[in-house]
């Protein structure tokens, strides 16, 4: 019997010690009690690692999510949306709205010592002009047409014609300001250094699993409280929150919308809710069959069910849509309403284009809602006969795609911005850049150009309207739906500014 | 494996009757082991459900019901509904289908592409055996199968068919090792000895001695195979490269059914029951038919 | 001895190059124009054509296999298609994860086999004996991924004793690490526990039937003794050889695991590569993998030879 005990003892033994082992590393751990917080180091989860650090290259939100910490733009916005300053302190706009004056604030430098001024901002808006960059903002101020630096901290844009978006624009990516010296150092490489004014500077990445910024301690601005911001992406919505939840995440900048009600019952979690600026739903490629087929596009566009989308995938966290323009914003067109599927139509107008293969391939990001969307869509459209393959793929690699065009069908958003030119032009001008569907309208090009160089707004609302009524019948993108913002967080967390970008602004916020 | 078992004279082909007796004796064996039976049992009921899936469940698997969303348990749903609507009973049962299609094509493949390679590989021997193939399949086994089989799969592209090629492929080589193995354990004996000088072929060698003689441990293999191919499956649809949606497989079901395990924790539980299930009632039923075709096999 | 040693290498060698051929051809006929992927929005044809003359996507195969491989042996496995990180050094952050994933795996599957393998190879025929092997059988039958969800919504949703997922590195937090790592291990570990409970079983029951023990038994040794001292250890031996075998079979299903837990391990990497067709990081991990299994076969191979010839006189030379 004794000998049974010396094998068992050491046994026993080390199941203790690594029991104690982690009961030490319990203490700062969790359940589903709140974590104690590491006061130092924020942490926020991302809903998929952002693919590109450049503001001047990007396309997606979640890297503005990124670049808020590491860069500031020439305008800010609060919470009502309304411009206050950023690296800009005044501006002035001339009477035939083709003149802006800018004065920049002093005593600013880069991250990196490069001191900000007057020739930064014009290196940054050239580099953005110059086609050779690529930049897909290119189209939100090629209006540009000179800029003119009168000295350090001032300077002047020629517009070509007047451009009412000029302001909003400049809040966000196209007025992020990059250190000159970094980019003429990094070229190519700059988004695996980035340097910017903002409240804090980049410190090391690891792809698929953490992106590093630490307090910037030269920071124009209120100096941050917390020293350390750490964004780690989860693909998988449930993870993400579940991680909130158990207290390894601060704030998650998105959720499922089956967890919100989960959520909104924690005592622990603070949830806040914002309508926000952009739209979701199917980007269409018109140049490639059978989507090339505008009977289909239209069979497609009324086949589908938005009511029972936003409720079963949604849980009616989303409103659902059928133009650009989201309620929140004075372009919405209230004439528009979202009609009910219409199964017999759609079939007949497949029947009258003629079209024998009208199978196609849907492409998703690989997480569950998405999945779970695609298998409705999938279902609505075996209603009227069209058959689609789902095809899950990795968010970075999903845009790559959507950019060279490789694709038919993308369920595909966008965040939206302040002004409606925002929300349509560079996706709805033949020339736009963001516009990957091959979509060529003469009227809409006219119209967009038009309601971009008015500031009536009256005579924009009526351009916005016939433009939405036409993207309904031409039907190149299926709307879907409108997101609401919802962001959570531990309540420890203070100083949230909820602003509609859905933007997580890391300088104000502190723990309790 | 014992040449006493089939007791054959060397130039016969045909089965004798002491080869019946021992098949009935070798069927006693199977029938005692109680487990094996019941393995055996529920596959069979498995089968059948899976052949007649359309006549057996309740719904049609794709059909979504809006109204009826993450619904527990009940007299029209039995095994409940999930984020869909779809009713998980009928979404099982279609499952089995694609189940037991995948581990028997992809085992079947194994069987198609491995076997005639062992076999020529065992007898003829040589620099091409010796180095060639078998350092061939040494590289392939030391890839960690599933990773393997993920990467054919991303390279032949999603879906089922393309899933059970890369399985199969993967699982090539191990039939390849075991059918040589009893090529070279077969050849050394003294029937093929004298069959070869009576001036036999050495086709029909290998095709109606040596192939004889190595079918029980293939048959064992083959059976184990395919729980394994079964779990692979599963796998690869879990991580979304195998089944596509709607097509219900028992792996994509339970990744769906990950993210709701606050609501409805046992959407979770139906599908990876059933491939355990599965899984098990083979690996009883394999150990019970290897006991049965060889009891000193252990 | 070294006869032998010097064969396995040899035989290794060979091995890993046709291993490199496999994981270069695999790869290279995933769909998709890497120039495309990498320069993706709006790149001129020309731009296109100059990157795939400088990635030397024009070259033949076989030139590019060249190229490749001297590439490998100088330790460049080429750059992620999606951040133009080295794979090297993406490889050598997440090895650390799956090996920490692995060692813990192996102590609980260790802790569960051996136990249960000695009680039921000492108390054959009992049922203990009949519950392990019930045990084991369920336990390679069991959908590694089923009995992670199980055991989050047992100890995560419902228990609340562990966080559903995450991972935090040993160097940051020891006891946070292994704390994080115990849901996700035990998953792994039960499987393997398994194979290995089989393993010990049997092994523990031929070990037993030999000479040496009868003589033992006829020393007047306890039973007990008798069990722990000779026959467990050279018992174990063939059960750790299989260990070292599983490796293959273990990383498979790392790669579960780790997306289960969302642990950033190879396993995770490797989904994540194939997902987004990023092929020099699936080229490298892919090799990486089975380098390390060929490796550790080779290990295994000597160490038991190694050991052989002494367990005949139940005497295991330290």
């Amino acid at each position: 019997m004794t000998k049974l005990k010396t094998f068992y003892i050491p046994v026993l033994i080390s199941i203790i010690s690594i029991i104690l082992l982690s009961a030490c590393g319990n203490t700062q751990s969790q359940n589903t009690a709140q974590a104690k917080t590491n006061k130092n180091t924020l942490i926020i989860g991302l809903d998929s690692d952002p693919p590109q650090l450049d503001p001047q290259l990007s396309t997606t939100l979640v890297d503005r999510q990124v670049d808020q910490s590491l860069y500031n733009t020439l305008i800010d916005v609060n919470s009502n949306l309304q411009f206050v300053p950023g690296l800009a302190t005044s501006w002035k706009v001339s009477s035939d709205e083709k003149m802006y004056t800018f004065h920049l604030r002093q005593g600013v430098t880069f991250q990196d010592g490069t001191p900000f001024n007057a020739e930064a901002v014009k290196f940054n808006l050239e580099r953005i002009l110059n086609p050779k960059t690529g930049s897909p903002s290119l189209s939100e101020i090629s209006s540009i047409d000179s800029i003119k630096i009168i000295d350090d901290h001032s300077l002047q844009i020629h517009l070509k014609e007047p451009y009412a978006p000029f302001l909003s624009v400049l809040t966000d990516r196209t007025g992020m300001m990059l250190s000159p010296t970094a980019v003429k150092k990094e070229g190519k490489n700059f988004a695996n250094h980035p340097v910017g004014t903002g409240p804090y500077k980049f410190v090391s990445r690891i792809k698929q699993e953490s992106i590093t910024v630490k307090r910037y301690d030269h920071y124009w601005g209120k100096k941050p409280k917390i020293k350390t911001v750490i964004y780690k992406p989860y693909t998988d919505g449930t993870t993400r929150v579940t991680n909130l939840e158990s207290g390894n995440v601060d704030i998650i900048n998105q959720m499922d919308y089956k967890d919100i009600d989960r959520l909104k019952h924690d005592p622990n979690i603070t949830l806040s809710i914002k309508d926000a600026l952009g739209f979701q739903g199917i980007m269409l490629n018109t140049k490639v069959k059978p989507l090339n087929n505008l009977k289909i596009r239209q069979a497609i566009n009324i086949a589908i069910d938005r009511k029972a989308i936003s409720k079963v995938v949604y849980h009616n966290g989303v409103t659902p849509a059928v133009n650009p323009f989201p309620t929140a914003s004075w372009a919405h067109p209230t004439d528009l309403k979202v009609p009910k599927a219409n199964i017999a139509k759609a079939k007949s107008l497949i029947k009258e284009s003629g079209v024998t293969n009208t199978s196609f391939t849907l492409k998703i990001t690989n997480d569950p809602q998405a999945k779970q969307l695609g298998q409705m869509l999938q279902y609505m459209l075996q209603k009227i006969g069209i058959k689609i393959n789902l095809e899950m793929v990795e968010f970075g690699t999903l845009i790559s795609q959507e950019n060279s065009h490789q694709y038919q069908a993308v369920f595909q958003g966008w965040s939206g911005r302040i002004d409606p030119d925002g929300n349509s032009y560079s996706w709805f001008t033949s020339k736009g850049s963001l516009n990957n569907m091959g979509y060529s309208n003469t009227k809409v090009d006219q119209l967009l150009s038009e309601a971009r160089s008015v500031s009536n707004q009256t005579e924009r609302k009526a351009l916005y309207d016939q433009t939405s009524k036409i993207l309904w019948h031409d039907s190149p993108y299926i709307f879907l739906f409108y997101l609401k913002d919802f962001k959570a967080m531990k309540n420890d967390l203070q100083g949230f500014n909820h602003v509609p970008d859905t933007l997580i602004r890391t300088d104000t916020l502190s723990f309790k | 494996m014992q040449q006493a078992t089939f007791n054959q004279s060397p130039a016969q082909s045909k089965t004798t009757r002491p080869f019946l007796k021992l098949y009935r004796a070798a069927f006693s064996r199977l029938w005692q082991n109680k487990l094996g039976t019941a393995g055996g049992v529920f596959l069979l009921l498995l089968i059948i459900a899976a052949i007649f899936a359309p006549y057996i469940a309740p719904f049609d698997p794709s059909k979504q019901d809006y109204s009826a969303v993450l619904q527990g348990p009940s007299a029209q749903h039995w095994l409940g509904t999930d984020d869909l609507g779809r009713d998980s009973l009928s979404r099982i049962i279609y499952g089995a289908r694609v189940s037991l299609k995948a581990g028997i094509i992809s085992v079947g493949i194994a069987l198609i592409i491995g076997v005639p390679i062992g076999l020529l590989s065992g007898y003829l021997k040589g620099l091409w055996d010796e180095l060639i193939i078998m350092r061939i399949t040494d590289a392939m086994l030391s890839f960690p199968p599933l990773v393997l089989a993920l990467t054919l799969a991303a390279v032949l592209g999603a879906g089922l068919s393309n899933a059970m090629l890369a399985i199969g492929l993967v699982f090539t080589p191990n039939f390849i090792r075991l059918v040589r193995g009893q090529v070279l354990s077969q050849r050394e004996r003294e029937y093929v000895e004298a069959t070869r000088s009576s001036g036999i072929s050495h086709f029909r060698i290998i095709v109606h001695h040596i192939l004889p003689n190595s079918l029980a441990p293939i048959l064992v293999q083959a059976t184990l195979s395919v729980a394994s191919a079964i779990l692979s499956e599963a796998s690869l649809s879990y991580l979304g490269l195998g089944t596509q949606p709607p097509t219900p497989s028992w792996g994509a079901m339970l990744s769906e059914a990950q993210g709701y395990l606050e609501q409805d924790p046992l959407l979770a539980v139906w599908p990876g029951l059933f491939i355990f299930l599965i899984v098990i009632s083979i690996n009883f039923f394999g150990d019970a038919v290897r006991d049965m075709l060889d009891p000193k096999l252990k | 001895m070294v006869h032998y040693i010097i064969r396995r290498l040899l035989l290794m060698i060979i091995i890993l190059f046709l291993v490199s051929i496999i994981v270069f051809a695999l790869v290279n006929i995933l769909p998709g124009d890497p120039a495309v992927l990498l320069l993706g929005q709006e790149a001129t044809p020309q731009a296109l054509a100059a990157l795939r003359d400088q990635l030397g996507l024009n070259d033949p195969l076989y030139i590019q296999y060249i190229h490749w491989i001297i590439n490998v042996l100088h330790g460049n496995l080429g750059y992620s298609l999606s951040d133009h990180s080295p794979v090297l050094n993406i490889l050598l952050q997440k090895i650390p994860v799956t090996l920490e994933l692995t060692i813990i795996s192996f102590i609980i599957a260790l802790l569960i086999a051996i136990p249960v393998g000695i009680l039921s190879a000492t108390r054959k025929g009992s049922i203990w004996d009949y519950i392990s092997t019930f045990g084991a059988l369920s336990g390679i039958s069991i959908p590694a991924f089923w009995l992670g969800i199980l055991l989050i919504y047992f100890f995560s949703v419902k228990l609340g004793w562990f966080p559903p997922s995450g991972y935090v590195s040993p160097f940051r937090h020891f006891g946070q690490s292994i704390f994080l790592m115990i849901l996700p291990a035990f998953s792994l570990g039960i499987t393997l526990s398994a194979e290995l409970t089989r393993m010990l079983r049997s092994s523990l029951l031929e070990v037993l039937q030999a000479d040496f023990i009868r003589t033992g038994y006829a020393k007047g040794l306890l039973k007990y003794a008798v069990v722990f001292k000779h026959a467990l250890k050279n018992a174990l031996i063939p059960v750790l050889t299989v260990s070292g075998l599983q490796l293959a079979t273990f990383f498979g299903g790392a790669v579960i695991t780790e997306t289960i837990f969302a642990i950033p391990g190879i396993g995770q990497l490797i989904i994540n590569a194939i997902l987004s067709r990023d092929f020099p990081v699936v080229q490298g991990t892919v090799l990486f993998m089975a380098f390390a299994v060929i490796c550790i076969n080779f290990l295994v191979d000597i160490t038991y030879s190694l050991l052989d010839p002494r367990i005949k006189l139940g005497e295991v030379s330290k």
